[in-house]
């Protein structure tokens, strides 16, 4: 468990986080953002790298700066790329390892385990210099999960991925978050994110702007109501039923007239009175689905408001 | 446009059409030697192509004149501003210093750098880096528009922006564009036709819409609440009934959408379940692309 | 009254460009004109190039000052007119040559270092060759980026002085002594500067950085200048009864092979500056064979430009 209290850091006038204040529990959570939102402050917070300005920030129970008990129980996959080009990645693992106070025999053996769990273990013996990026991508998870952390946080790891790779390594991080893990993942890619956990921590220019379940966040942004596009050839009869209902706001004809686009603040009460169309009116409709209840919508809507 | 074989590519033919193609496989399975290969940095060993009329294998230096690149990496001419960056890249493609300078603005203008372009280079965003090389890329007006991962290290909004850039110039903009990404929704977005490399070889090509398409037509039904009475009722009608994300489920029928959609909305109402969504089930351009590279 | 034929709304939506493309032939004399247009904007430069000449400034207002001060008496007329015969011309321009070294050196840094080490740090080459440029274009336009202004930088003195002198001195022999002194510095100027881009050149793809190259050359160049300073003492100090290997070895440097050349096309084992004979005068060392200097210097800048040539990757240049 991350926790978060009123933290704030600035850098001279520059503001890194503002009064954040947020729990971060078991499972998979995105941390997302803008560039420039914090999110890099708040990953340096967690790992210790620096410390808050004001506030408090435990992992655990453990205050995390410059502190090595909390590095026993927590992981970093970091964005960079830097490594020993001219070493093979078992070497390098194997070297964390140690560095992490484990016996000789223990890192060879937790090496070769944690390989076998990435899918490197057949080509961790080759340069590091020859690696592709999902390899390098592999080995900085193998040796942030070698010492079976509590905590893992990545910063940017689908980048570079080609789809398959992308495909194993969100199976990796679902079944580390099935083991009770706390995992935050810092992406830009939504699509990607969306795939991987419903939970999100959304900063924008240091503050939090949301923190929790997407369609209870959803739910809960009425400045947005929820759009509607159904899918009929007789819009215009659908839409003159719909203007008696109080809870529709708005309608729009899609210019191809085949389609329309309705904007409601109670979807629940919509969804309930939809069947009567289809079942009492008998009026055709082939589709109806709500455009904005993933990610990238939500995203805008908190971003700009 | 057409190339045949190459050696360097395992017998590599294809042929890509004017409009819009993505370009996807996975890494090292020979899209950067295609794209090395238009712009005539490498020779086929074996084969014959042509972009344009021009012949490839003579690495005419004019075929880089109908080519924009816009690379994946950073890159920039150091000490320069943002206009006479591009101005110079018009320059280098041969367009005369004058009509280089009045287009530099031109495109800048439509890539959304306003004041920056008097900046230099140097001191960008990475948005804006990647906006200039989208810039440069365009200047000197090519037939061909060569895109590699075009939304790479941009935050959401940024994306937004470069998509309907990329999406405004390949439709109606008198040019053809390939985009080589990962990001397979950037593709959807922006491609009509994809073409799938793999092992150097080709592996799929189609339409976006004919790739996506699920034999059967199932339809996707997204309840509030999962209703194991619900499902049953669905069977008993005579469907077929698949588990699918979260609330939704995968229903086939012998008919069509609004049928089932009837259908369905009668069972909800009997099983008391709310319906939330209806849609025609696609397979999502990654589904479809695993599943080509698995076949 | 309409803006455009579409109506009064201007139609700003994209449009590609269906005007003239140039065929790309000339594209070494774009990336030329660019590095060109890059190196006249450091203001130092200018002043740099002022300084290149100190030495034929001074000659300058050291034969003014003698004109002037002839103009008073007799005997001071006399012995102006001993001075200007006893000159001789042609060492006075392989001195002024000698003296520019270290302002060409400068420029030579200020312009060639950052060259091609500016633009491996940006990554720029992808951007060249993705346009109809070749590797030969690019290295041709850098080459001529930093030979045209050294080019200009040397020579722009040299031919002030020499119509100065023209003008002033022809009755001394200024012109008599050697009719073809200017096509001949015009030469060992061109020889210099191209001595300088190629190595320049060369040490600049080497690095990420300006500073980098730029330090390295500097080093080289001290270090080989040192060395020929020792040759030199030891030449002195021998009185002539030094090994040959010693007299070929005052050349071995930078500035020393250029000097070298010099005076060997000027025809001159040199004078000391300024026309005055001081009373120990230094053994003047004779010029090198210069088919030899030749070779052996085509040789090095050789190997300089096959690394840059080596260094500027095609292909390798995507991804």
């Amino acid at each position: 468990m991350i926790q978060l209290d009123h933290v704030s850091r600035w850098y001279g006038q520059v503001i890194g986080l503002n009064d954040v204040s947020c729990q971060v529990g078991p499972g998979i959570t995105a941390l997302l953002g803008m560039n420039g939102a914090g999110k890099s402050t708040l990953i340096r917070l967690v790992t210790g790298q620096i410390q808050p300005t004001t506030g408090s920030i435990s992992v655990f129970g453990h205050q995390p700066f410059a502190n090595p008990e909390v590095f026993k129980i927590l992981g970093y996959c970091p964005e960079i790329d830097n490594f020993y080009e001219h070493r093979s990645g078992r070497w390098f693992v194997q070297h964390l390892s140690r560095l992490n106070g484990f016996s000789a025999a223990e890192a060879k053996s937790r090496t070769q385990q944690v390989l076998e769990r990435v899918g490197m273990a057949d080509r961790a013996d080759r340069k590091i210099a020859g690696y592709s990026k999902g390899m390098r991508q592999r080995i900085k998870l193998a040796q942030a999960i070698l010492h079976e952390p509590k905590v893992i946080l990545l910063d940017e790891p689908l980048n570079g991925l080609d789809p398959v790779g992308r495909r194993e390594f969100i199976d990796l991080l679902g079944a580390l978050s099935q083991e009770g893990k706390t995992i935050l993942v810092s992406s830009h890619i939504l699509f990607e994110v969306e795939q991987m956990t419903r939970s999100i921590l959304l900063l924008n220019r240091g503050r939090l702007l949301a923190a929790g379940d997407l369609s209870a966040i959803r739910e809960l942004i009425d400045k947005y109501p929820h759009r509607v596009r159904i899918e009929t050839p007789v819009p215009r009869e659908v839409a003159t039923h719909l203007v008696r209902l109080p809870y529709v706001i708005n309608v729009q004809f899609d210019p191809r007239g085949n389609a329309l686009e309705l904007q409601t603040r109670e979807p629940g009460q919509f969804y309930d009175y939809l069947p009567q169309l289809v079942i009492d009116e008998g009026l055709q409709i082939d589709g109806f689905s709500s455009p904005d209840n993933n990610l990238e919508s939500i995203f805008r809507y908190l971003v700009e408001a | 446009m057409r190339y045949g074989s190459f050696t360097a590519l395992n017998q590599f033919s294809c042929e890509i059409p004017e409009g819009s193609t993505g370009l996807l496989g996975p890494n090292g399975a020979g899209k950067t030697t295609l794209i090395k290969t238009l712009l005539g940095f490498v020779r086929p060993e074996t084969g014959a192509g042509e972009v344009f009329g021009l012949d490839i294998t003579k690495g005419e230096r004019r075929l880089r004149q109908l080519i924009g690149l816009m690379p994946e990496q950073d890159c920039h001419i150091p000490g320069m501003s943002g206009v006479g960056f591009v101005a110079f890249a018009g320059e280098l493609a041969g367009m005369p210093a004058a009509d280089a300078l009045r287009r530099a603005h031109e495109v800048l203008e439509y890539c959304g750098l306003g004041e920056a372009r008097y900046r230099n280079v140097e001191t960008y965003s990475t948005g804006m880096k990647q906006r200039i090389k989208l810039a440069q890329a365009l200047v000197h007006g090519p037939k061909l528009l060569l895109l590699d991962e075009p939304t790479n290290g941009l935050d959401p909004a940024g994306r937004e922006d470069m998509l309907d850039l990329v999406r405004t110039v390949s439709h109606g903009g008198g040019l053809s564009v390939l985009v080589s990404s990962h990001v397979l929704p950037d593709i959807e977005r922006v491609c009509d036709r994809v073409i799938v490399v793999m092992k150097g070889q080709l592996r799929a090509a189609g339409t976006i819409a004919e790739l996506k398409k699920l034999a059967g037509h199932p339809v996707d039904v997204e309840l509030k609440e999962l209703n194991p009475a619900f499902n049953r009722a669905l069977i008993e009608d005579g469907m077929t009934v698949l588990p699918g994300a979260r609330t939704t489920i995968r229903v086939q029928a012998n008919a069509s959408p609004a049928e089932i959609h009837l259908r369905v909305q009668r069972i909800a109402r009997t099983t008391k379940t709310q319906v939330r969504g209806f849609r025609v089930a696609e397979r999502s351009l990654e589904e479809a692309f695993l599943e080509v590279l698995q076949a | 009254m309409t803006p455009n034929p579409t109506g009064p709304i201007a139609d700003l939506r994209y449009r590609n460009y269906d005007g003239k493309l140039l065929p790309p032939n000339q594209m070494w004399w774009v990336i030329a004109r660019q590095s060109i247009a890059q190196a006249l904007k450091k203001k130092s430069l200018w002043f740099l190039m002022a300084a290149s000449g100190w030495y034929y400034i001074i000659m300058i207002i050291i034969l003014f000052f003698v004109e002037q001060n002839a103009a008073g008496s007799e005997m001071a007329k006399v012995a102006m007119e001993q001075f200007l015969e006893g000159i001789v011309w042609k060492d006075q321009f392989l001195n002024g040559f000698v003296f520019a070294q270290l302002s060409l050196l400068l420029v030579t840094l200020m312009i060639g270092s950052g060259t091609i080490a500016n633009d491996n740090r940006a990554n720029a080459l992808l951007v060249y060759l993705s346009k109809p440029c070749s590797k030969l274009d690019y290295l041709v336009g850098k080459w001529i980026g930093v030979f045209l202004p050294l080019f200009v930088l040397l020579g722009t003195p040299t031919l002030l002085f020499y119509v100065y002198g023209a003008l002033t001195f022809s009755q001394y022999g200024f012109i008599s002594a050697d009719p073809w002194i200017l096509p001949k510095m015009v030469v060992v100027v061109a020889i210099s500067a191209a001595i300088h881009s190629s190595l320049i050149v060369g040490v600049s793809s080497l690095f990420n950085q300006g500073r980098l190259a730029g330090a390295t050359y500097a080093g080289i160049y001290f270090l080989s200048n040192f060395f020929t300073v020792l040759m030199s003492f030891f030449f002195q100090f021998s009185k002539g009864k030094a090994p040959d290997a010693v007299q070929y070895l005052t050349y071995a440097s930078i500035d020393g092979i250029q000097t070298g050349i010099a005076k060997a096309i000027l025809n001159t084992k040199g004078s000391p500056p300024f026309g005055f004979m001081p009373r120990n005068p230094a053994t003047p060392i004779p010029a090198p064979n210069l088919t030899v200097a030749l070779l052996l210097t085509g040789l090095v800048c050789a190997v300089a430009l096959f690394a840059a040539w080596r260094r500027v990757r095609a292909v390798e240049v995507i991804g």
